[in-house]
């Protein structure tokens, strides 16, 4: 019986089809837009993620606090790179920030740039290597040696094509032009949470401090944890030593690449379940489409319903034809939708360059979804219709 | 068999009330081929929609084949409908979007008979009305005599005691109203009980029995003599 109703209300969507497709319509862009922007939430986020976690989920970032600017305070130093080493078993190597903005010049060309003092452990920390020529190794920090290294970006701007190895060039900073030779380029790197690593250029940390900025106060370190797993010891082991150090926890600020990720993480989560909700909301917007049609179709069909019950249709029988119907037209509808959905997602996370994923838990949900409003906006109409008497439905002009 | 005790109908539209039945009262017995006749607004829809179970009166009561169905619900009714009485209506009323033969069908899917053997009942009484060579077309691409005898096969595809036809020819010219009319003594020579409410003359002298309805009253009821 069940199955004959079905094939009744089958044939009768199938004889309206604009109409049936116009009405699925709402539930196919709801449901196709919950599936995509779940899908690009998830795929953008697992982007932004890896490119985190390609610098190493084992960083521990440490900045001066917020107190530093305020007061005269206790400043960063080279030493206590050392000291945390010395202190934390947890951490496998800490590294001092140094950095100094100036003008790279050459010629009559000169390109502002983030000069940073390292050694040769910083390629490690960054999984971040020279592409032609060496980096600054322990020869070059020992002997505090003139010596750079480019980002990919200003090598590109200042030499173009020309091979920039063993050229010499000015950094003027604070007045004073420094003179460097080039001993490598820098491969080139996605833009990571540390900003864009392109157009820094690298000198020895020896010669940072003893030629151009002549003291030995950093700005901050970046610590490496023996693993991910010990990141979060070591961050309470150099937090422990710090405040002991400093005297005053506001002085410091201590936070692990993990941290940053789950920061990024919920905003990102929370960005696509607000528009997964606007998504939704669509849905319910395309379950009224959907009652108002099957309330139209009601209508219209009164005298069918009135000849289904001469001929000894039951309540059950009217009710659940036209149940069936807008079930069948939501159901179609998600179906269409989901692959509407999935495309969109694909198509969308080719031109954003991140990973395609379908959560397959949003399509159940979204699908589910689309029938229960196809049952929820069918039931008043298919009431209406089952409750109509059999003589004023005939009769109905 | 028919038994109508003090049967009213009263439609009250707003403070209207307007008395389309007034207790009437009357017997039909098996296999009778009764004709319904009087003007306009008399009460004869009114009369036959309360036979058909297709309304409930307003007081008295109906026994159909001695069961009292004026006081069934909903769904009895249904069932009554659909295992005892066949309809044809002036207008037809077929299910213009299925085919003829799903037409005839109907009946027997709410009576919850398989696919086969409704295909075979249908088909066979189609083929009866000389329709066997239409049977996948819609009910707009046949005649309007065409139409009845769809509707007439469907009416009968339940094997019902009973067939109702308020103005079945209503609709039709005089050569397919006579035509139909002679289908309907051939149902009542195979032992169906057939009441037709007709305007013509001419189709209520074919019947054995004529009952006059006026302004809700049963005003003569008188047998014809064939
Ligand atoms: N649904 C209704 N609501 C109110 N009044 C109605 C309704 N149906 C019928 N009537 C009234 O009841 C009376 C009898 O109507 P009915 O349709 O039974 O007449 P009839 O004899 O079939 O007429 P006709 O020969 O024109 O078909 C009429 O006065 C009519 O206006
Ligand atoms: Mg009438």
């Amino acid at each position: 019986m069940i199955l004959e109703t079905f094939i009744i209300a089958v044939r009768s969507l199938n004889s309206n089809k604009l109409r049936t497709l116009l009405s699925m319509l709402g539930i196919i862009i709801g449901v196709g837009a919950v599936i995509a922007i779940v899908s690009i939430g998830t795929g953008s986020q697992q982007q932004i993620t890896s490119n985190i976690s390609d610098l190493g989920s084992n960083l521990i970032n440490i900045d001066q606090g917020w107190r530093h600017r305020n007061s005269s305070s206790t400043e960063f130093t080279l030493e206590m790179a050392e000291y945390i080493e010395l202190t934390s078993p947890a951490v496998k190597k800490v590294l001092a920030n140094l950095e100094a903005s100036g003008l790279l010049i050459k010629e009559e060309i000169n390109l502002r740039a983030t000069i940073v003092g390292t050694e040769g452990y910083y390629q490690e920390i960054n999984k971040y290597y020279p592409l032609i020529g060496k980096f600054i190794d322990k020869a070059a920090v020992d002997n505090a040696s003139d010596v750079i290294v480019l980002g990919s970006e200003l090598a590109t701007e200042l030499y173009g094509k020309q091979n920039p190895l063993g050229q010499k060039i000015k950094f003027n900073y604070n007045d004073n032009n420094f003179v460097f030779t080039i001993i490598g380029v820098m491969e080139e790197k996605g833009r990571g949470i540390t900003g864009d690593l392109n157009d820094q250029a690298y000198i020895p940390m020896s010669t940072y401090m003893n030629k151009l900025a002549n003291s030995n106060q950093v700005s901050g370190f970046i610590a490496q944890a023996n693993s991910s797993k010990d990141a979060n010891e070591a961050v309470e082991q150099i937090e422990y030593f710090l405040s002991k150090y400093l005297g005053d926890d506001d002085q410091f600020r201590i936070r692990s690449q993990d941290q940053i990720l789950d920061t990024i993480s919920s905003v990102t989560e929370s960005m696509s379940l607000m528009l997964g909700g606007i998504a939704a909301i669509s849905l319910v917007v395309g379950g009224i489409g959907i009652m108002n049609i099957m309330l139209v179709s009601v209508t219209e069909r009164t005298s069918e319903i009135g000849i289904r019950k001469a001929l000894g249709a039951k309540k059950r029988d009217i009710l659940t034809q036209f149940l069936i119907e807008s079930l069948c037209l939501s159901g179609i509808g998600g179906v269409i939708g989901v692959g509407i959905g999935y495309l969109a997602a694909y198509l969308i996370s080719n031109i954003g360059g991140w990973p395609f994923v379908v959560n397959s838990l949003s399509v159940m949900i979204a699908f589910t979804f689309s029938l229960l409003i196809g049952i929820f906006f069918g039931i008043y109409p298919a009431m209406k219709a089952a409750k109509l008497a059999p003589v004023d439905a005939l009769n109905y002009e | 068999m028919i038994e109508v005790r003090n049967l009213s109908k009263v439609y009250q539209s707003g403070e209207i009330a307007v008395e389309a039945l007034k207790k009437i009262s009357f017997t039909i017995e098996d296999g009778e081929m009764v004709a319904i006749v009087g003007p306009s607004g008399s009460g004869k829809s009114t009369l036959m929609n309360l036979l058909g179970c297709l309304d409930t009166p307003t007081s008295g009561s109906y026994f159909l084949d001695s069961t009292d169905v004026s006081k069934a619900n909903d769904d009895e009714l249904a069932e009554v409908r659909n295992n005892k009485i066949g309809f044809v209506f002036q207008k037809f009323n077929l299910l213009a979007r299925d085919s003829i033969l799903h037409n005839v069908e109907t009946p027997l899917i709410y009576a919850g008979i398989k696919k086969k053997e409704r295909k075979e009942r249908a088909t066979s009484l189609l083929n009866k009305v000389g329709l066997a060579d239409r049977l996948d077309h819609n009910p707009n691409e046949v005649s309007g005599g065409q139409r009845q005898r769809v509707a007439i096969a469907r009416a009968l595809v339940n094997n019902p005691s009973l067939i109702l036809a308020d103005e079945p020819t209503g609709n039709l010219d005089s050569k397919t109203e006579a035509e139909i009319i002679d289908l309907f003594h051939e149902l009542n020579s195979q032992g169906h009980t057939i009441v037709i409410v007709t305007h013509s003359e001419k189709v209520a002298q074919q019947t054995n029995r004529i009952i006059h309805i006026l302004d809700g009253e049963l005003v003569k009821d008188e047998v014809v003599l064939g």
